[in-house]
């Protein structure tokens, strides 16, 4: 694991790779701060916005001393971006009410890192998926969300529901493989 | 959900998202067809997801961080 300050002295350098770094193990824990706003915004749209506003401000950004002060720093950006989306789309009462218990707590911003052994089971587990199924992940992990799911299914000669079909298989089947293999996912992926 | 909100919401769990002119990112537009519980139970398949996609690439990346680094590189032009 990287030291804060360290992290922050290559951040200041323009090191894409530390960042990229950081974000892996931040990206939970901003996705767990936006969750009571989830009904209201497109939660994946405000974490890579809050990520690149992360990545803007760094190398200006003052840690308080406290551990995690870029994490911590990051849930609030995002929080904020998911406000400013909010204001945008005109929140009702119940949005709210969510938005300000969200706002009355403050982030934890734990890192979180990836435990060698759900790795391997999950490898394990995408060997076993049917032709289909694995080509449909295999097309969404190779484009990294460089293009949407009609180019996807394009390039496989897939129908859009077709693919869709088979990507919601691979995850089903990734996630019950998984399930007989004793990994409890909502225990090992929590944030 | 339905089967046409589970065709959408695996939609939105794509990590493609298109700018806006201003230079914002846009919601997909999949997503503004999702009901509120949809939505939620999306947003959570997503964590799921995400941490499915870094446990499985060699960087430790998602697809979010990757699509947020290829951004971060395509402004400064470096592949």
């Amino acid at each position: 694991m990287v030291d804060e300050a360290q992290l922050l002295a290559a951040l200041r350098a323009g090191d894409l790779t530390a960042f990229g770094q950081w974000a892996a193990r931040a990206e939970p824990s901003l996705r767990a701060a936006l969750r009571p706003f989830a009904a209201a915004v497109d939660v994946e749209a405000v974490v890579q916005e809050a990520l690149l506003r992360v990545w803007q401000v760094a190398p200006r950004f003052t840690p308080d001393g406290r551990p995690n002060a870029l994490l911590r720093f990051a849930c609030v950006t995002a929080r904020n971006a998911a406000v400013s989306e909010l204001r945008r789309s005109g929140p009702s009462a119940a949005t709210l009410d969510d938005v300000e218990r969200a706002l009355a707590s403050e982030p934890t911003g734990r890192p979180w890192e990836p435990d060698p052994f759900l790795r391997a089971a999950i490898a394990e587990c995408r060997e076993q998926l049917p032709k289909q199924p694995g080509l449909a992940l295999t097309a969404r992990l190779t484009s990294a969300g460089a293009d949407d799911d009609a180019t996807l299914a394009n390039r496989l000669g897939m129908k859009l529901n077709t693919f869709l079909q088979n990507f919601t298989r691979a995850r089903k089947l990734l996630q019950a493989c998984l399930e007989k293999k004793g990994v409890r996912l909502d225990e090992e992926l929590a944030p | 959900m339905t089967s046409e909100q589970e065709l959408l919401a695996e939609q939105v769990l794509n990590a493609h998202r298109q700018s806006a002119p201003d230079g914002s990112l846009r919601a997909h537009r999949a997503w503004h067809d999702l009901d509120p519980d949809a939505r939620r139970e999306t947003a959570e398949a997503a964590e799921r997801l995400r941490k499915l996609e870094a446990a499985l690439s060699p960087e430790g990346h998602s697809s979010t961080v990757s699509a947020v680094l290829a951004r971060l590189r395509s402004s400064r032009g470096t592949p």
